[in-house]
């Protein structure tokens, strides 16, 4: 197997992978041949799920899991000449050897040594039979040599047999080390054959698998796609038990967890033998790879599977899910010694005998299940993966969030969620358990009360901590007013921390991780019923076991203490539970330095857990002049880790007790590296300083405001765990989800093992020397100044923090601009760039090398660069009408281009001006909320980019308040005035690299002609996510600066996420190239560019297009007042103000005089280079080294060695652009309706009918068709059913995506999901086969996320559909028999009839659009999310008249016997049906219609449909 | 102040000066004063600016004005004062005479009215003073190092007071007899009544600052004594020799220099000298040649003695005239027609005029002879080159005339002789990196460093000079 290299900024670590997923079962448990070809062929039908490596032939991996086939064995050993036993015996080991024959010899030498040592013997070896001639060249290089292993143990049967291969295979694992060397499987049960394969290549390449002895009663199947592409043999799925669509975000905190707890691993069943299995942890595998293992100790040590399923993957169990009080308690007892393995999933697994599945928690993966008349059970990815008579199928259905699913084939039945749930939950007394054992203090967590202040050394001890009068006001008085964590606008252009001339807190060379494409961030505000900050902390017991002490833990709701929630702690002695504190101080005086200080803590620490205490609290609260604090996040790690080593980490729960923390970072860095809880003393002292001697915070109440601090928080953290996807505090809880940036590799090795650094940088001999002056300062004699410093941090202060943009450059660059001077312009560029004494960012410390000057006028000219250069995305809502039309007309004078934004467009500017000025925006942004998205907008694009994150707040999403929504606002975005918009944090219809290849798709089928660009933000794996999309084919990739503009974000996003492009650009860069994927796809970059510099270094580190936001709106008027959020933009840029709008002065001419000055520079930089075209210097990263002049005692200790790391290429192979992505996009189905609806297209004929079966691949479906038609008759489209489509059969997803007006889609079948994506004005008429024998509105006929993102249309759904429908919704009429989870979730508009059941939290965060619910059970108030949105009855007969016409719709175009049932019956039906009305939209529909009376009461008539 | 948006609902208010009619009978403070709610919401109308172009590129001292407009805004006072003290050792003189290029700068003076700083920085000390909240210094620790300013200007005084604060002992020189410098003789009363200065003087001595005035360094005690009995000298001693006017007719009698006439009258007010021995300009036709600042003082001051009539003259042309609240330069000091309260007092003023010659009669002068200019672009370069426009000269009656152009170089003093320090080409002290001097613990500060300049940059080098002097000293 080819060993992952790391090189560069490339780690394998980093990769990620997603697929789908499956799995066909016979109930009765009956083996077949045909089971196994089923599960192949639903491999087949999986295949677009899967993506091919820069070969186009290597897969990323398939396989499948099946009952071992016993006769086939029986067959061929017979054959080999020897004899295996009866059935489940002995078991089979599947071999992955080397292919050099001595080394191989030698390990099968060993292999048998140590079967015959845990007594078992060898029944003989079988050469797997393959061909290889099938796969690819990358795959054919590496594939193994294949053997499979017989072995018995005598006397060990069942389970017993089980735990002694796998006792053997661990020996094996850790005797045999060999990279070329890997067991896919050993067991007596099931086999696993799997490879780097596409599904097609599958079945050729093992003919074992077309035996016709070759049965099992169940198939599980894989089909993965890997961000990366050095697929790995042995990283295919499935694994021994599972196969996973998904990704683990916590699993660095899991493995933590985890290794610290095998210290007090015992198990009866094991006995001595567990000693063998340790470390279980492969730790070089892939995060599916370690669930595997952790899943299968569990299970080895005697729970079943899904009692372990339950325990790694719990559903939600929060108040607000009306679930059995025996469940909760089964999922609160485990989360004492358990922490989720949190992310998106769907698993299926089995143990041989069960077989099942199971979702994560929030449902962020599909899956879909068939169970037929004869029982069989199909269950994968998608719908209609394997054909089925439809008059078999007895169900169809899905699974929900959280749910599980299970075919046992010993008891020949179906087990689902409830029912399994239920059984375990019940077979140990697990809710008495908790009662008598778990520990809550009373008063615990109450309102706060009084806070002692000792305000003589308050501002000294403030100092101490670093505290400024800055963080006072932008932070913690906000906080503590607002409960809300403060908002910002622009960018970060503060100095790196490293490059800082002040000394910083620790926490400052962090940035939070963040997810981006892989996995999906989570809504912490609209879904937080899947969040939670809950914890226990104490003495965890032994995994393997289950008494009623393990949970006698003390439970926390969150984590922050208050200092009166301290003192009863540390008081508190009951029941063997005792706290202790250490002081985290440190004495320069006795000559002791911090490395000694650390290592007395941690000493002390580990004594006070030997002698029993349940908690230790780490403290730095006895500071003074003599007593140093170690900061407390070296304190925490530095702890955690020494305990983790130790085995003794999950013996002891860590609270950290310290001045330091303050802003929402802060808790999050302590929490991510260790610390159980917080008390942040200081803080609340500074509040009660501010409410009782600055008389601050005037009318409310000290535990009022002090609980609106620790609300904020609560927030913070969620939002920050949200963004990486991560769901629950326990999880989050050590698992490191940071970069670090500056920081060496020593000393993050000694104290924050694990986490990235990739720069290197300081030490602790900085850090110590950063916290003495922060120490020497505050309690210097000689400083009388009893104040705090102003700050520096957000708002620039001389003499304070560093900036990119000082005063003196934005004046001289808008006199250079506006006088088209370009000497001035290179004032300002020399302001900007000056290297020796303006570091502020990595760039700076660059210099260029081995320079070979050139004649400039040899040079490509300023014209030719210019077309490289476009405005960052920017909406219009965020910024004025007259600076976004600027900005657009600059650009397009230039031939460059300006980015929409994510706020849609108004048509009106597709129209040129008199003087020929374009005012469109060439690239046009598809963001989460989709806001102003149809076909028509996307028709009039050059480049479409989905934005997947910004750099400024990745993984997170926004809102725009209702004031800000006016008219003009509300037209481009589809909307109501006066309505809140928001974004949400995901797109919806991307949870997964796979879904992200799919809307890539969509757009290229709403646009064949536009390039499709993704947006990605700079972190560590950036480069192997960015190799993942190129495998999408986008055709550009944009990696911005973890410091990039905004309108509106959290300051502690704006400050801590992300990390500088240089790093991100050089990584994908060098991913790129070693995955041999550049050449077909664009780089582009973003990020706080600034001057031909800049652009040069992005060039050389791997970018061709570049860039600029926040420097063309300096062009254009702007000051960096940074207020961008609060609508008050004196300049009239960034602001909806009718009078301050009056003052935007910006010209096209400056915006373009400021490119030309660019481009020029860029030129005489290429000239001194000695680069003609641009393209010559793209990639040239070995042409920058590190600028030796630099002294900086901080940035002097950088080694940027990766970041100039050149792969090589193949002779002839270019480090830039050169071609395209291989274009097999457009659906074959809509080729032949365009061709069949040419006359209707071209105006020659009214209307058309058409009919054409359809299948899972065939996807967008009448995306394409749509195009042509907006193409030719803009955004009105043709006139009702003009285009009339007929379709059978299932069809695949994102069915009838973007249907323009005049369209109408007709399909009897099933739809899988995203039908109706982007809906366009188009009809949808879906209905199950006229065959199919269930009732439809209890049974899925479509999946999740349907009629995402709408704006006009109508859907007609004869049955249930999965989860989201109509999620952002903002102008769709549809009618629904019934739907999941989520439902309208974020909608603005539009309208949605559900006549069934819902799932829970409907309409979250529905701002607009009504909803109406035929709620038979009358519970449906508890499954709605009541935040924003009133409940009443049909009262109105506008609207019992409208619900009645739509049902009456439907029946005539579904036939849905189930719809006239509910006509039959309108009269008692009516007074069941509820009427969903967010509270903003009825109160802006009022004053909509009061204008329009007072407007024209002349010709007031009601109209039927208002919405 | 969370919303920020004061700048949309109020607008700029300054108080008004005393009605021109009153003020010209007595030398007493022209201004008024907004009441408190008022300076509530001028304050409100900052916008807290990302980058507060008033506290980087305007304020000399660099006052962080955003922090103090928040904190009047917010009603903290106090606190608000114990960050201006931070900064700017004389509030109560800068809020009252400073040009404020704060405001100049401020972002609203882009397109809109700036911010009323200067008000509100009178505001904050006065309130402080009114509240007993200014205080003596106090220094935590005494570090028993003497500290010998020369010099008792806005320099010498800010110096002092940091000095003082990080424990040092000092002593302050004054050649003349009473304290402040520039302060107390240059500046009219109506603008800075003398008052200000003495309640500084008396707080800098309750903070046990001392003051030796009447003492000439150099003569009545020499730089040897003083080098021997302090650890660290600050030469403030200002600029002192204004520019002449050489041309003929100059020796007659009634041709002033602004300052003389200045200080004499100042002098005169305070009692330090007669009628007699001041300047009196009582019933006399007054030219002031010079339009700048001490020009326009002499007017006022001339104005109060009842002078018959004012004309103020300048060489260089007319500045634009603008009628706008904002600026046309920002975040520059823009080159514009400024109206000071003593023009409006009634004094007449013309540009572009080239004095030629002094006409006398006897040696009493009677009139001066002028022409007039035009001002043309030379070559490409946008300095502009005067040109006499042929037959334009012409005479103006003066029974008096007050040459306010400038000063040269600092005043030639004997200590500086006895310290052989550098100085530069204009005359100015040489200082190197960190305000010292060529010579070892001799440091110097204030126009006596930089030539002549704002009252602010001088109490900005006082202020960097004395952290200077203290980082010297302790690495000592």
């Amino acid at each position: 197997m080819k060993k992952l290299e790391n090189f560069g900024l490339y780690q394998k670590s980093f990769e990620h992978d997603s697929c789908g997923v499956g799995f066909v079962a016979s109930v009765n448990g009956e083996e077949s041949h045909q089971i196994v070809l089923d599960g192949i062929e639903i491999l087949k039908n999986l295949v677009h799920r899967g993506a091919l490596g820069g070969d186009l032939m290597t897969g990323d991996g398939a396989g499948i899991l099946v009952q071992i086939p016993h006769e086939f064995f029986v067959k061929v050993t017979s054959e080999l000449g020897f004899n295996i036993g009866d059935k489940q015996t002995y078991g089979v080991g599947f071999l992955f050897l080397p292919k050099e024959k001595n080394l191989r010899e030698k390990i099968e030498g060993k292999i048998e040594v140590i079967v015959k040592k845990e007594g078992g013997n060898i029944l003989g070896w079988r050469d797997v039979p393959t061909r290889v001639d099938c796969l690819g060249d990358i795959a054919r290089k590496e594939v193994p040599n294949m053997r499979q292993l017989f072995v018995s143990f005598p006397g060990f049967a069942q389970q017993e047999l089980e735990r002694k291969l796998y006792i053997l295979r661990r020996r094996i694992e850790i005797e045999v080390s060999n990279r070329a060397f890997y067991i896919p499987s050993l067991s007596s049960l099931k086999i696993v054959y799997k490879g780097m394969f596409v599904a097609s290549q599958f079945e050729g390449f093992y003919p074992d698998l077309n035996d016709i002895n070759f049965s099992s009663p169940f198939t599980l199947v894989h089909q993965r796609y890997s961000t990366n592409t050095f697929p790995s043999w042995s990283l295919a799925h499935p694994f021994r038990y599972i196969a996973h669509n998904g990704e683990v975000n916590t699993l660095k905190g899991n493995v933590n967890h985890l290794n610290a707890r095998l210290g007090t691993l015992s198990s009866e069943v094991f006995g001595e033998d567990i000693k063998k299995v340790l470390p279980v942890i492969i730790e070089d595998g892939s995060d599916s790879a370690i669930f595997d293992n952790v899943f299968e100790l569990l299970v080895m040590a005697g729970r079943s599977i899904e009692h372990v399923m339950m325990m790694m993957i719990p559903e939600a169990f929060g108040n607000k899910f009306h679930i059995s009080a025996d469940k909760r308690a089964f999922y609160e007892y485990h989360s004492a010694f358990m922490e989720p393995w949190d992310g998106p999933a769907a698993i299926v697994f089995t143990d041989g005998i069960k077989i099942g599945a199971v979702l994560d928690r929030n449902g962020l993966r599909p899956l879909r299940y068939i169970i037929t008349k004869n029982g069989k059970v199909v269950l994968a990815s998608e719908m209609g993966v394997l054909d089925m008579p439809e008059e078999e199928i007895l169900e169809k259905g899905r699974l929900a969030p959280g749910k599980m699913f299970l075919v046992d084939t010993n008891e020949r039945r179906i087990k689902k969620d409830n029912e399994i749930k239920a059984s375990i939950s019940r077979q140990k007394p697990y809710r008495r358990w908790l009662e008598e054992n778990r520990i809550e203090l009373k008063g615990l967590l109450q309102p706060p009360g009084p806070v002692k202040v000792h305000s003589d050394s308050l501002v000294v001890r403030q100092k101490a901590f670093g505290y400024t009068f800055e963080d006072l006001n932008m932070i913690i008085i906000p906080m503590a007013e607002n409960a809300q964590e403060p908002i910002g606008s622009m960018g970060d252009d503060q100095a790196l921390a490293v490059l800082s001339d002040h000394p910083q807190l620790l926490q400052r060379y962090f940035k939070q991780l963040f997810a981006q494409v892989t996995n999906p961030p989570i809504d912490p505000y609209r879904e937080n019923l899947v969040m939670s900050l809950m914890s226990f902390i104490g003495r965890e017991q032994n995994l393997l076991e289950e008494t009623p002490k393990h949970c006698h833990q003390l439970k926390l709701a969150h984590p922050i203490l208050t200092n009166e929630d301290m003192i009863k702690l540390i008081n508190f002695t009951e029941y063997n539970f005792k706290t202790c504190v250490v002081q985290a101080i440190f004495n320069t005086n006795n000559c002791i330095n911090l490395e000694k200080a650390i290592e007395d803590l941690c000493i002390n620490v580990e004594m006070k857990v030997d002698e029993g205490y349940s908690i230790v609290v780490i403290s730095d609260k006895d500071i003074d002049k003599e007593h140093i604090p170690i900061p407390a996040l070296l304190a925490t790690s530095a702890v955690s880790s020494y305990l983790v080593e130790k085995g003794k980490r999950h013996l002891v729960g860590l609270i950290i007790q310290s001045g330091e923390v303050k802003e929402v970072m802060d808790y999050a860095v302590l929490i991510g590296y260790g610390a159980s809880a917080v008390n942040p003393y200081l803080v609340f002292e500074t509040i009660a300083n501010l409410k009782e001697e600055k008389n601050l915070f005037k009318d409310k109440k000290l535990e009022v405001i002090i609980d609106n601090y620790i609300t904020a928080v609560k927030k913070g953290l969620l939002k920050i765990m949200s963004k990486m996807g991560v769901s629950t505090i326990r999880s989050y809880k050590t698992a490191q989800l940071f970069e670090a940036v500056g920081l060496n590799e020593d000393f993050v090795n000694k104290y924050f093992k694990g986490t990235p650094s990739r720069i290197g940088g300081i030490g602790l001999d900085i850090i110590e020397k950063e916290t003495l002056i922060r120490h020497g300062t505050a309690y210097n004699d000689n400083n009388p100044s009893q104040i705090l410093e102003s700050g520096g941090k957000y708002h620039y202060r001389v003499s304070s923090e560093k900036h990119l943009f000082v005063p003196e450059a934005i004046v001289a660059l808008q006199k250079a601009v506006r006088s088209g001077d370009y000497f001035l312009y290179k004032e300002y560029s020399q302001l900007i760039n000056n290297q020796n004494h303006h570091l502020c960012t990595l760039r700076s410390i660059f210099t260029f090398k081995n320079k070979k000057s050139i004649p400039l006028e040899e040079v490509e000219n300023i014209e030719a660069i210019m077309k490289r250069f476009t405005t960052s995305a920017m909406s219009f809502g965020s910024i004025s009408k007259e600076a976004h039309e600027t900005m657009a007309i600059a650009m397009n004078r230039i031939g460059a281009s300006s980015n929409s934004g994510e706020g849609g467009e108004d048509e009106e500017r597709y129209n040129l001006l008199a003087n020929g000025d374009n005012r469109t925006s060439m690239v046009k942004q598809v963001a989460s909320a989709r806001f102003g998205v149809t076909s028509h907008y996307l028709t009039n694009a050059r480049e479409i980019q989905i934005k997947m994150a910004q750099g400024a707040k990745p993984g997170e999403g926004g809102q725009l308040p209702g004031h800000k929504v006016n008219k003009i606002i509300a037209k481009v975005r589809y909307s109501t005035p006066g309505v809140m918009l928001i974004s949400p944090p995901p797109h919806h219809d991307i949870y997964s690299i796979e879904d992200l290849a799919q809307l890539i798709f969509d757009l290229k089928n709403a646009n064949p002609k536009a390039r499709i660009s993704v947006k990605l933000v700079s972190e560590v794996g950036v480069g192997t996510i960015a190799a993942g999309v190129a495998k999408g084919k986008a055709d550009t990739i944009l990696i911005s600066g973890g410091d990039g503009g905004t309108g509106a974000s959290p300051l502690s996003s704006i400050k801590h996420v992300g990390i500088p492009w240089e790093i991100g650009l050089a990584e994908t860069q060098q991913t790129l190239i070693l995955n041999n994927l550049r050449n077909r796809v664009r780089l582009q970059v973003d990020g706080q560019l600034r001057t031909g510099r800049d652009v040069v270094i992005g060039a050389l580190l791997g970018a061709e297009e570049f860039g600029f936001g926040t420097v063309s709106l300096v062009t254009l008027g702007c000051v960096l007042m940074r207020k961008c959020h609060m609508n008050t933009c004196l300049m009239g840029i960034a602001t909806q103000d009718e009078i301050l709008r009056r003052n935007f002065k910006g010209q096209p001419d400056h915006l373009i005089n400021f490119m030309r000055f660019i481009a020029q520079e860029v030129r005489e930089i290429m000239a001194e280079m000695g680069f003609r075209n641009f393209n010559e210097m793209v990639g040239q990263q070995d042409r920058i080294e590190f600028n030796k002049e630099i002294k900086h005692w901080k940035a002097k200790n950088l080694d940027l060695t990766k970041i100039f790391m050149k792969p090589r290429v193949k002779k002839g192979e270019v480090y830039f652009c050169n071609g395209n992505q291989e274009n097999n996009f457009t659906s074959f189905i809509d080729n032949e309706l365009i061709k069949q609806a040419v006359d209707v297209l071209e105006g020659r004929k009214e209307n058309i009918k058409l009919f054409t079966p359809i299948k899972n691949n065939n996807r967008s479906v009448g995306a394409k068709l749509s195009y042509e038609v907006s193409k030719r008759f803009a955004s009105k489209g043709l006139k009702d059913n003009n285009i009339y489509c007929r379709f059978k059969g299932v069809a695949g997803e994102s069915f009838a995506a973007f249907l323009a007006h005049g369209i109408t889609f007709e399909l009897e079948g099933d739809a899988n999901n995203f039908l109706g994506k982007g809906l366009s004005g188009g009809r949808i008429i879906l209905y199950p086969p006229k065959d199919f024998i269930s009732k439809s509105h209890n049974n899925i006929i479509t999946g999740n996320v349907n009629l995402f993102g709408a704006t006009s249309g109508e859907v007609f759904i004869g049955g249930m559909a999965g989860e989201r429908f109509a999620v952002r919704n903002s102008g769709a009429t549809a009618v629904v028999e019934g739907l999941g989870d989520h439902g309208c979730e974020y909608m603005t508009g539009g309208c949605v009839i559900i006549l069934g059941s819902t799932g829970v939290n409907f309409a979250a965060g529905m701002s607009g659009g009504i909803a109406y619910v035929l709620d038979i059970d009358q519970l449906f108030d508890t499954r709605c999310n009541l935040e924003m949105v009133e409940l009443e009855s049909l009262a109105s007969q506008r609207d019992i008249k409208f619900v009645y016409q739509m049902i009456k719709k439907h029946i005539v175009y579904t036939d849905s016997p189930y719809a006239k049932m509910i006509i039959d019956n309108w009269v008692e039906m009516l007074p069941k049906f509820v009427k969903v009305y967010p509270i903003d939209y009825r109160k802006a529909i009022e004053r909509i219609r009061e204008e329009e009376k007072a407007k024209e009461s002349e010709v007031l008539t009601i109209t039927e449909e208002v919405y | 102040m969370d919303r920020l948006d004061g700048f949309m609902k109020y607008n700029r208010q300054t108080a008004p000066y005393r009605p021109v009619s009153e003020r010209i009978h007595d030398y007493n403070d022209i201004n008024t004063y907004l009441v408190e709610q008022d300076i509530y919401k001028q304050a409100a109308r900052c916008m807290d600016c990302g980058i507060p172009f008033c506290h980087s590129l305007g304020c000399p001292l660099n006052n962080i004005i955003p922090d103090l407009n928040k904190l009047v805004s917010q009603g903290l006072w106090e606190e608000a004062l114990r960050r201006l003290e931070n900064t700017n050792m004389l509030p109560e003189i800068t809020g009252r005479i400073c040009p404020a290029l704060c405001e100049a700068a401020c972002t609203l003076s882009i397109n809109n009215s700036p911010v009323t700083i200067k008000q509100i920085e009178l505001a904050i000390i006065e309130k402080g003073y009114k509240e007993g909240w200014v205080k003596p210094i106090i220094p935590k620790l005494e570090n028993n190092k003497r500290i010998a300013i020369i010099g008792s200007g806005p320099s010498g005084l800010a110096a002092a007071q940091v000095l003082r604060m990080k424990g040092y002992d000092v002593t302050v020189f004054e050649k003349s007899f009473g304290l402040g410098g520039i302060l107390r003789y240059g500046i009219p009363n109506y603008k800075l009544e003398k008052w200000v200065i003495d309640r500084r003087i008396e707080l800098m001595r309750k903070s046990n600052i001392k003051f030796e005035t009447d003492v000439n360094i150099g003569e009545d005690i020499s730089y040897r004594y003083l080098k021997t009995r302090f650890d660290a000298i600050l030469l403030t001693t200002g600029v002192g020799s204004p520019r002449d006017l050489q041309i003929p007719g100059r020796e007659a009698k009634n041709i002033h220099f602004a300052l003389d006439y200045l200080q004499k009258s100042n002098c005169f007010l305070s009692n330090e000298i007669s009628l007699e021995d001041s300047i009196s300009v009582e019933n006399k036709s007054v030219v002031v040649i010079g339009g700048g600042d001490t020009g326009s003082d002499c007017v006022g001051i001339a104005i109060r003695q009842k002078a018959k009539e004012v004309l103020q003259i300048e060489i260089m042309p007319k500045p634009k005239e603008w009628n706008f609240s904002w600026n046309p330069e920002w975040p520059l000091w823009p080159m514009i027609l400024r109206t000071s309260s003593s023009h409006e007092e009634g004094a007449k003023r013309e540009w572009s005029i080239l004095t030629k010659k002094f006409i006398k009669e006897g040696n009493k002068l009677c009139g001066i002879h002028c022409s007039r200019l035009e001002w043309i672009q030379s070559g490409n370069s946008s300095s502009l080159k005067m040109v006499e426009i042929p037959g334009s000269d012409f005479i103006i009656e003066a029974d008096l005339v007050l040459l306010a152009l400038g000063f040269v170089n600092s005043e030639y003093q004997k200590l500086i002789e006895d310290i052989k320090v550098d100085r530069d080409e204009k005359g100015n002290i040489k200082i190197y990196a960190k305000y010292m001097t060529s010579v070892n613990g001799v440091f110097a500060a204030g126009d006596v460093n930089t030539g002549i300049s704002l009252v602010v940059k001088a109490i900005f080098q006082g202020r960097e000079s004395a952290k200077a002097i203290d980082e010297y000293l302790s690495k000592i």
